[in-house]
């Protein structure tokens, strides 16, 4: 079987790990690379911790690149729950596997643009972090939104309140602008927000199950999503984290556990207290063409099961 | 002589049309690149345009970067007083040689990637359209601001009105938010905005001039500025085109022929009434360091004089 081509943009931080190693354990997929971008730790943190991900799997063959290191407009904002190296207090290893040559960005327009011209499948966008990155190769060069299949983004929150501002969700927050790029720049894209990621939550129980699996991989795994807890059962209903970028791999491995709606979806760049919040016309009011399908439900129970699994293939 | 590298980013337009025949002819200047950017017309007509203009110069050997086809991300809006075309009706000779395949971005990522590691002598930048192809630069590589000696750009307008709106000059309008990304990159800025260019009009008396050369490109330079007349003796005490982007290169030469002030300069990119005003601090009424040298008067006559002398050069050298 012939995996679906996709690139990961992703900025290490510990939910963008499990993500990676969901994406590693999965022969549905075929990673043509992961791109680096400056989020919830700098770019320095986060070009190596994807490549530490890569040596934890054994997956040296994967091309890591480095990418943005700053957003475009707005200042810089970092994560608050990964810790300062990104990765939590686990110590993986410092990577031994190059990095590739070349930018982010320069593999991402290569590639897509290869991409719409008819000489490889379109690729699959999984966008783990701000949306830099592909936003500064589509505004150089829109035509390669042709060589896109999907882009499937965590991030934004509708209905949920945000969680590094009380109206938007970081990674949009990271840089706005951006993602207005991303979002109008007519590419297919699905929306993995707060509101659907709030359900994934890795609770204790969880947690021990990957434990248990008892493989090397499983246990750091396990290790990263503990750091992860957010002591807020009051928000979340229950002790643990939300593991947010999994459930964009997740996505492309099961549909089925998932629902949500498609809609036009913008971004506020211009307000002082709505700055990076994502609009969803969940009701059709602009008649504007949807741009977006939005998740707003997973099964956590099967959403747990394929990641458990998974990671025990690792 | 030692020259000046700079790569000039362009949107020709009638007065890009016209800094581009004056740069390219002046030998103070070492052209390492046109960098082309959607603008005052369609991208088409812009790289099109960029390379009519380089035909009549007969320099085959500036090359001409094909860069950012539309605003990051507001939709595009066009210069009103170009023309269709954006030469307006004046006849330029059919280009015999394309763009280069690089794009500008990588261009302008690649050549001051190599200055800021101290390969070559750090070029100045002269940014004369939006500064889409400059802003994606620094969003790529923010090293590279490093590498560039200062940017000299024509845009902005702040004790004075706008052109293209009530409070916005047309080339931040176009693209305030890769104005302010420029604004804020932290390399040397020196910016003429309106408040300058408006002293610099192309009255009939100066086109006259240009048109007594009586060569082939001083010829079109006259027909390119005639259609440039803005009708708009209310505003400007004459009849006659502001003549803008030229004074960029014109500072470059002889800056003594202006004058200004260091300020703080930003752009609104918020409220849409006041879109791409360009805000300066000049009386330092907040704690903003300057982030540019604001120039807001010239020596016209001068500047008039030099074109003209420049121009003359293309006597021997045209096709």
């Amino acid at each position: 079987m012939t995996g679906r081509p996709i690139i990961i943009d992703t900025d290490p931080g510990v939910d963008d790990a499990i993500a990676i190693l969901l994406a590693l354990a999965s022969p549905e997929l075929d990673i043509l690379g992961i791109c680096a971008v400056a989020g919830n730790v700098p770019l320095a943190a986060t070009r190596v911790n994807a490549r530490r991900v890569c040596e934890l799997a054994r997956r040296t063959d994967i091309p890591v690149f480095a990418g943005c290191s700053r957003p475009m407009l707005r200042d810089q904002i970092y994560g608050k729950y990964s810790g300062e190296s990104g990765l939590g207090g686990t110590l993986l290893p410092d990577p031994s596997m190059p990095e590739q040559d070349g930018h982010a960005v320069d593999f991402l327009s290569r590639t897509l643009l290869s991409a719409a011209r008819g000489e490889r499948d379109k690729v699959t966008v999984c966008t783990l972090g701000p949306l830099t990155n592909l936003a500064v190769a589509l505004a150089m060069r829109p035509e390669i939104a042709g060589g896109i299949e999907a882009i499937v983004a965590m991030g934004g929150a509708f209905r949920v309140l945000g969680n590094r501002s009380p109206s938007a969700e970081y990674n949009i927050l990271a840089d706005p602008h951006s993602a207005r790029i991303v979002f109008h720049s007519g590419a297919p894209i699905t929306l993995a927000p707060l509101d659907m990621t709030f359900q994934a939550l890795a609770t204790p129980a969880r947690v021990d199950h990957i434990r248990d699996l008892g493989t090397p991989v499983a246990r750091a795994a396990a290790e990263l999503i503990t750091y992860y807890d957010r002591n807020d059962p009051e928000r979340y209903g229950a002790i643990g984290g939300p593991l947010h970028d999994p459930t964009v791999i997740a996505w492309l491995l099961e549909t089925g556990m998932f629902s949500g709606r498609n809609a036009w979806v913008g971004v506020d760049c211009e307000g002082p207290l709505t700055f990076g919040h994502t609009v969803v016309d969940w009701w059709g009011k602009r008649g504007a063409a949807n741009n977006a399908h939005v998740l707003t439900d997973v099964d956590a129970e099967r959403f747990f099961g394929l990641l458990t699994d998974r990671l025990g293939r690792l | 002589m030692t020259q000046l590298p700079i790569i000039i980013d362009t949107d020709p337009g009638i007065d890009d049309a016209v800094a581009l025949l004056m740069a390219l002819t002046s030998p103070e200047f070492d052209v390492i690149g046109l960098s082309v950017v959607a603008g005052n017309v369609s991208f088409e007509h812009t790289l099109a345009n960029t390379l009519k203009v380089r035909e009549l110069t007969g320099r085959p050997d500036v090359p001409i970067y094909p860069g950012c086809d539309r605003p990051l991300l507001r939709e595009p809006v066009y210069g009103l007083f170009s023309g269709a075309g954006g030469l307006g009706k004046a006849a330029l000779p059919e280009p015999t040689l394309s763009a280069e395949t690089e794009h500008a971005v990588d261009f302008l990522v690649r050549v001051l990637g190599e200055a800021a590691a101290g390969h070559r002598p750090k070029p100045t930048l002269c940014p004369i359209g939006p500064l889409t192809n400059i802003a994606l630069a620094i969003a790529h590589s923010p090293e590279v601001v490093a590498g560039i000696d200062r940017i000299v750009l024509m845009g902005g307008a702040f004790a004075d009105l706008g052109n293209r709106s009530i409070a916005a000059e047309f080339n931040i309008l176009v693209d305030p938010h890769a104005a302010q990304i420029v604004m804020a990159c932290g390399a040397p800025i020196v910016m003429l905005p309106l408040d300058l260019t408006h002293k610099a009009i192309a009255t009939f008396e100066r086109i006259d001039a240009i048109r007594a050369l009586n060569n082939p490109v001083a010829s079109v330079v006259a027909d390119l500025l005639t259609f440039w007349d803005r009708r708009d003796v209310d505003r400007f005490q004459t009849r006659g085109g502001p003549l803008h982007d030229p004074t960029v290169f014109s500072y470059l030469l002889n800056p003594e022929w202006f004058s200004g002030r260091e300020g703080f300069v930003a752009v609104e990119v918020a409220s849409e009434l006041s879109m791409g005003h360009t805000v300066v601090d000049w009386w330092g009424q907040t704690d903003q360091p300057p982030n540019a040298l604001v120039l807001t008067d010239i020596d016209a006559d001068a500047f008039f004089d030099d074109l003209c002398r420049r121009l003359a050069r293309y006597v021997k050298s045209a096709p």
